[in-house]
């Protein structure tokens, strides 16, 4: 499902104006990462997408809703949130529970529920736990509980707010493959992140806020080789990217295979010069 | 302001009080909000002693935005949940098999004027003092730094509630937890609100408390300070009276229940 933001600005009652003047559209299936210091935005833009927060002007489609006809409990069907403290949700007695909440309040049936509660575990690798309690897990696993709940939710759409964050690489490392697989599903999956070298490595698309208005966007290749750009929105690229243009390579590399072949090419290059 | 300190800077009497004298009247406050027999005492005593607190200390503005905000959505909730279901005889209406009675009514109202009344005189307390300033009063007469953390900590909890409580019904409702349905829905909302709320601000608490001990807050050492608090003669005797106050009606109160 593809996802429209048309002309929108946004005002907190506080009267700071969050968002100015935002068009974006993101196509089904698509995997872009929402980059951007701290206070630009990120967080307000994405409330939009669930009727959290509704524009000040302008429209957000969501398929063929208007988000403004629809209540957020309405449109959680299309658009799944991963808040960024699991701890803001959790209440139930089991993680089995837990994750069938939501499910549950969109009136899927108990064979349905039970059956999207042992597929969401299964994909976040909890399912040996599903009769434990939320708060017996640690935080990194509550956060992926968390997770699960928003994937048993079945939603086209997903909204991830800082998934890497407080995660050792173990965690890193599940997150990592668990969106794999939800990007070989299908789902549109958007995520805010300050983790760099995370997006480097998994987003298709990317987009840099900058005081209420996107700064520079395009594919994660293109976004991450405009250092000027980045640098004035406080976003430092990864390692790999520093670490090529230190040297002077051409390209940018976003992974460490793409930094060894391209490496490798440049030195033959530079000898047989 | 989550997870921020609520002290509001101004230039008045009450904020020069020793923060003992302050802490004494929330302790009166407390008792009272235990002990006092009916809605007119509470409210007699909001309107009579509170507020003109809070004037003189000039923080009215903040201080009854924050008493409404805390406040509010219990009133309507314990108002709601006591009126139908605390039983009584006389009828104001009904819905569908549900009575609303004047007795619940006012048996809400009065649980929510016992919290209006606690609130205030920890908010009067928390809106002009600084906490550094509060912890070292507490510190200096000797009570224990873990114990006088863990007051502190529990009394500011109690306005962070508020920022919390708007995320936790963000994700909720994200999770298709819908908010304008009818009554019995809104029983359906107590628990995930509720819980989160709870549990998550205990794990607040035990991770600042993991944080201070990695600072060597339970050192046996003295702690210097560079601040000096002013005291009085008079907010001594005052001090003693208010605990007396509190005392005797909490006696009372219990003496009377034993009758
Ligand atoms: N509830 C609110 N009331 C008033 N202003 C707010 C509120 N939430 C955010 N803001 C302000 O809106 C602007 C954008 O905030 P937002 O939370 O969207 O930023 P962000 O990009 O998500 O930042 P971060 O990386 O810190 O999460 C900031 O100036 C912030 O102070
Ligand atoms: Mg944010």
């Amino acid at each position: 499902m593809n996802l429209r933001v048309e002309g929108v600005s946004f005002r907190y009652p506080s009267g700071v104006l969050a968002l100015d003047g935002i068009d974006l559209a993101i196509p089904s299936g698509q995997l872009l990462a929402i980059l951007g210091e701290n206070g630009a935005g990120k967080t307000t833009l994405v409330k939009l997408f669930n009727g959290l927060l509704r524009p000040s002007q302008g429209k957000v489609y969501i398929g063929d809703w208007d988000s403004a006809e629809h209540t957020t409990a309405a449109l959680a069907r299309r658009v799944g949130f991963l808040f960024q403290n699991p701890d803001d949700q959790l209440f139930e007695r089991t993680l089995a529970r837990e994750v069938g909440y939501g499910p549950r309040n969109l009136g899927a049936s108990e064979a349905e529920v039970k059956r999207r509660v042992a597929r969401a575990l299964k994909l976040v690798g909890l399912h040996d736990m599903a009769d434990a309690h939320p708060y017996d897990l640690p935080q990194p696993q509550r956060k992926l509980l968390a997770l699960a709940a928003t994937i048993a939710m079945d939603t086209p759409i997903l909204v991830l707010d800082e998934p890497t964050i407080g995660q050792d690489e173990v965690g890193r490392g599940a997150i990592s493959r668990i969106l794999t697989d939800l990007h070989r599903m299908g789902r549109t999956l958007i995520m805010i992140s300050h983790d760099m070298d995370f997006c480097a490595e998994h987003a298709q698309r990317m987009l840099v806020m900058l005081n209420g208005k996107i700064h520079v966007e395009g594919t994660t290749e293109d976004v991450m080789g405009q250092t000027k750009k980045l640098d004035e929105a406080e976003v430092a690229p990864p390692q790999l990217v520093r670490l090529a243009q230190a040297l002077k390579m051409p390209g940018t590399p976003l992974t460490v295979d793409d930094f060894v072949d391209e490496y490798k090419q440049w030195r033959k290059k530079k000898k047989s010069k | 302001m989550r997870g921020g300190s609520i002290y509001i800077e101004r230039s008045s009497g009450l904020h020069r009080l020793h923060p003992l004298t302050k802490v004494a009247l929330t302790a009166l406050c407390f008792a009272s909000a235990a002990a006092l027999p009916g809605l007119p005492w509470l409210l007699a005593l909001f309107v009579g002693l509170l507020l003109p607190l809070a004037i003189w200390g000039r923080l009215t503005g903040a201080f009854l935005k924050a008493c409404l905000l805390v406040v509010g959505p219990f009133v309507l909730s314990l108002t709601i949940i006591q009126g139908f279901f605390s039983g009584g005889e006389t009828v104001l209406f009904n819905l569908g098999r549900f009575v609303f009675t004047q007795e619940g009514l006012l048996a809400g109202l009065t649980f929510a004027a016992r919290l209006l009344v606690a609130l205030g005189g920890t908010l009067l307390l928390m809106q002009s003092t600084p906490q550094p300033h509060l912890m070292q009063a507490l510190t200096e007469r000797g009570f224990p730094p873990r114990i006088a953390y863990v007051v502190l900590t529990a009394i500011q909890i109690f306005p962070s509630f508020q920022d919390r409580a708007q995320v936790i019904m963000d994700a909720q409702q994200a999770r298709g937890l819908e908010l304008q349905s009818g009554l019995l829905n809104r029983a359906r909302l107590l628990l995930p609100m509720v819980g989160p709320l709870i549990l998550g601000s205990v794990m607040d608490v035990s991770e600042r408390a993991m944080a201070l001990e990695a600072r060597a807050f339970s050192s046996p050492a003295r702690k210097t300070s560079l601040n000096t608090l002013a005291d009085s003669l008079l907010q001594r005797a005052l001090r003693w009276l208010l605990a007396l106050a509190a005392a005797a009606l909490l006696l009372w109160r219990l003496w009377s229940a034993l009758q």
